[in-house]
């Protein structure tokens, strides 16, 4: 073992535990905190962060405790850390004195000092960080739960992939927060599928048609903030930070659909524009439709639109030779897959539904990682993590560009977002600067075909 | 927070003398149907929101007394539907048709604005006071989860959201409007009549009138298809349960007589009443209950979980009324508007 990984240790020890008497396990060279206790801490006190660090200590298999926590914002951290402690059920479950707040940049470190080889860290920062926070969680030997979209432009995909193969040597426990492939329901329908129960999947479509999304749409800075913590407050609204509304809302309902044909696209074409942008300064477009291109020739339609009013669409599709499916009916949870005889999608033809009501993937896919850490069997996500968001990117690329894309060019693209972003501090200066009229700069497809904006 | 508004065109209906402590006066939508001093004057209306095409159908629904709650006798009766206790109920206006979606995202999407906005219409002193009322976070995901849009009854919305809805529509409007208290829908579902439905006792007759689990096919449905009860308001039974500003809080507890309200003093468990889609026969008698659930929010996966939506309440929503007699401020804020614990959004 290159690490003293305690999950290891107990493994074994159980493993031969028979063989084993106290005393000589006591006569092992292990240090105070060598007991199966899992610690727990978080860099990153949003509203996703926090709901992840929750879902984690609700996993019932073992002692578990939250033990430290980062942001770049005392509020922030200052309201999770009251969420976990006024929490009946899981508050016996944290132990965070103020010598293991951390606020600032550099909180990631010092979060992951505070834990040691075997515990959990949960990455939940916009995506932008991820792979700066992902590299030292790895040199700390840790096991990682991290948000999607893991990477938000073609450089740091291809570094992520790269950054992983320590992982994997060190066999380091790491979740992806897509927690769609952790759905009872759609794995069973991706079961059914692969045994051939629609035919060959030629057609897919993936919707996340809704009103204003989340921080996707940004007013200007009324100055109160710092160019770089205003942008972090609203990081939908900013590419080099989320990825902006296609990386952080489409990926779910791309990577279902890639993963129901079992298999990534090859190439990408895309529309999209912006409409109602009043006094707006972000640099998302209202609405976004990708045609994305398999190798067999099949075809996965995403369309994505935060405009009020219009027509509501969040569900999956996919056609097949045979028949077809709902991979998932509205919103993430429940899913309610169901397959038919036909194209049409109606109860009549239906051939298979799953039954309800469904587990909650948000908490399985933490349990199935800390199953996986206490009986340290392989669990490595982050392959398919940054291939869904470099996929989602390739989209979102076709459509800021007006070009077509293939996932080769893509991978190979050298516009890094935030090539700094390791290096950022507080009232430094942002990776992306507003012009004399507070705007940003916006993508402009077919005038600036090489990148995503100037 | 309520800001207490003036609404002078009330004002002047109701002959309340301006308090010198009560901020901007907002002069009302001009809707002659609506204005009434008296319960004879009371007339159908409806209430104009500007800048859009939508308007919201009122019903008055005339004072009296009426007993609320069920008999013992009644079949699939639970316990906190008793004991039966006389209420005396003052005259006010119901909304014809639970608020739908369209009537919704007019406040929670801002669509009147943007529409001013973009026809270059100046704000008026309406559209200024709005601009004091709080609107709900965004959302992650279409709170309508697939079950339609439109004229569809709005849903997955916290009783805080309803209220503040309520707020937005009053000084949207100029005229106040608010929940139905558990008393005031009760009465106004029974229409006068003391049967388990407002149509009678014959269960088979409930799909004429309703929507539920046996005749919704899993969704609910547009709002005003079905037949109404005596007092020509629809879907009181069935298709979303309504949000009331009541605390759920057993009867016997209840001492008030005239216009009674459990004011809340806890998130959970709140009221709401009618049944929904989802929901079998027994759910939708006129004097059942349902409380409210932490529960309702589960699938939500933000922590701390926003106040603004029940992500698992999809066959939950509200319908809106307008008392004839306009409480004074210190009424409403001590009676009609009060709610506790306080509803923030998390600082951002």
């Amino acid at each position: 073992m290159t690490d003293n990984n305690r999950r290891e240790f107990i493994k074994k020890s159980t493993a031969t535990g028979a063989a084993l008497t106290f005393a000589a396990a006591a006569a092992r060279n292990v240090h105070a905190a060598e007991d199966n206790t899992i610690r727990v801490g978080l860099v990153g006190c949003g509203g996703r962060g926090t709901g992840a660090a929750k879902q984690s200590l609700s996993v019932d298999n073992g002692p578990i405790k939250m033990v430290a926590l980062a942001d770049v914002f005392e509020n922030k951290l200052k309201s999770t850390l009251a969420s976990l402690t006024t929490d009946s059920k899981l508050k016996d479950k944290v132990d965070i004195p103020e010598e293991r707040q951390y606020v600032g940049f550099d909180g990631y470190k010092k979060v992951m000092d505070a834990l040691e080889p075997g515990d959990i860290v949960i990455l939940a920062t916009p995506a932008a960080f991820r792979w700066v926070h992902y590299q030292y969680a790895i040199e700390r030997g840790l096991n990682v739960f991290m948000e999607k979209p893991v990477t938000i432009d073609a450089p740091t995909s291809a570094r992520f992939l790269e950054i992983n193969k320590a992982a994997l040597a060190k066999n380091l426990k790491v979740g992806v927060g897509l927690m769609c492939r952790h759905c009872k329901a759609r794995q069973e329908l991706f079961d059914r599928i692969q045994n051939g129960e629609i035919g060959d999947i030629t057609m897919m479509r993936a919707y996340r048609m809704t009103g204003p999304t989340a921080t996707a749409a940004v007013e200007p800075n009324t100055g109160d903030l710092s160019e770089l913590e205003f942008q972090i407050k609203n990081f939908h609204g900013f590419l080099w930070l989320s990825g902006g509304a296609v990386s952080d809302f489409l990926i779910h309902n791309i990577d279902e659909s890639c993963w129901m044909k079992n298999a990534w696209p090859v190439s990408a074409i895309a529309c999209g524009g912006r409409h109602y942008r009043d006094g707006c300064i972000d640099q998302n477009f209202d609405t976004y439709s990708i045609e994305y291109t398999f190798a067999d020739g099949a075809k996965l339609f995403v369309d994505g639109r935060t405009v009020p009013g219009c027509k509501r669409e969040f569900a999956s599709f996919a056609h097949g030779t045979k028949g077809s499916a709902i991979i998932s009916t509205a919103s993430h949870t429940p899913a309610k897959s169901k397959m038919f005889s036909t194209q049409i999608m109606d109860d009549k033809f239906e051939t298979w539904a799953y039954p309800q009501p469904e587990p909650n993937p948000y908490q399985v896919e933490w349990d199935d990682l800390i199953a996986a850490i206490r009986e340290d069997q392989e669990y490595n996500e982050v392959e398919r993590g940054v291939m869904a968001s470099a996929v989602t990117s390739m989209g979102r690329m076709a459509a800021h560009t007006g070009q077509e894309i293939t996932l080769e060019e893509f991978m190979k693209h050298d516009h890094e977002f935030a090539p700094n972003v390791a290096d950022l501090t507080i009232d430094g200066p942002a990776p992306l600067q507003a012009n004399e009229d507070g705007k940003y700069s916006i993508p402009m497809p077919g005038l600036v075909k090489n990148r995503e904006y100037l | 927070m309520i800001r207490p508004i003036l609404l002078v065109g009330l004002c002047a209906a109701t002959n309340v003398a301006a308090q010198a402590d009560t901020p901007a006066e907002i002069p009302p939508v001009e809707v002659p149907a609506a204005v009434a001093k008296t319960e004879a004057e009371m007339k159908p209306y409806a209430e104009i929101i500007e800048h859009t095409d939508q308007t919201i159908q009122m019903v008055p629904i005339p004072g009296g007394e009426f007993t609320m709650g069920s008999p013992e006798a009644e079949d699939d009766r639970n316990d906190d539907e008793g004991p039966q206790r006389t209420v005396k109920i003052e005259p006010f206006w119901m909304g014809k048709f639970e608020v739908t979606w369209e009537q919704y995202d007019i406040w929670n999407e801002s669509v009147d604005q943007r529409m001013r906005k973009m026809l270059s219409k100046k704000k008026t002193p309406r559209d200024s006071a709005v601009d004091g009322v709080s609107k709900p976070t965004e959302p992650y995901t279409d709170m309508s989860f697939g079950m339609g849009r439109e004229d569809y009854p709005a849903i997955c919305m916290t009783q805080h959201a309803a209220r503040t809805y309520c707020e937005w529509l009053s000084a949207k409007t100029g005229r106040y409007y608010r929940l139905p208290t558990e008393a005031e829908w009760e009465y106004a579902c029974r229409a006068g009549t003391e049967t388990p439905y407002s149509f009678g006792d014959d269960v088979d007759q409930l799909g004429d009138y309703a929507w539920f689990y046996d005749n919704s096919e899993d969704n609910s449905q547009r709002v005003g298809q079905k037949k109404p009860n005596p007092w020509g308001l629809y879907d009181m039974h069935g298709n979303v349960s309504e949000w009331v500003l009541d605390q759920y809080t057993p009867y016997d507890k209840l001492k008030e007589a005239l216009n009674p309200l459990a004011v809340p003093k806890t998130l959970y468990p709140r009221v709401v009443r009618g049944g929904g889609w989802d929901d079998d026969p027994e759910v939708l008698r006129s004097a059942a209950r349902k409380a409210s659930d932490e529960d309702w929010k589960q699938q939500d996966p933000q922590e701390p979980k926003s106040i603004w939506y029940h992500t698992d309440a999809l066959s939950v929503g509200f319908r809106v009324v307008r008392p004839l007699n306009v409480p004074s401020s210190e009424a409403r804020s001590t009676k009609w508007d009060k709610t506790e614990p306080e509803q923030k959004d998390p600082e951002e």
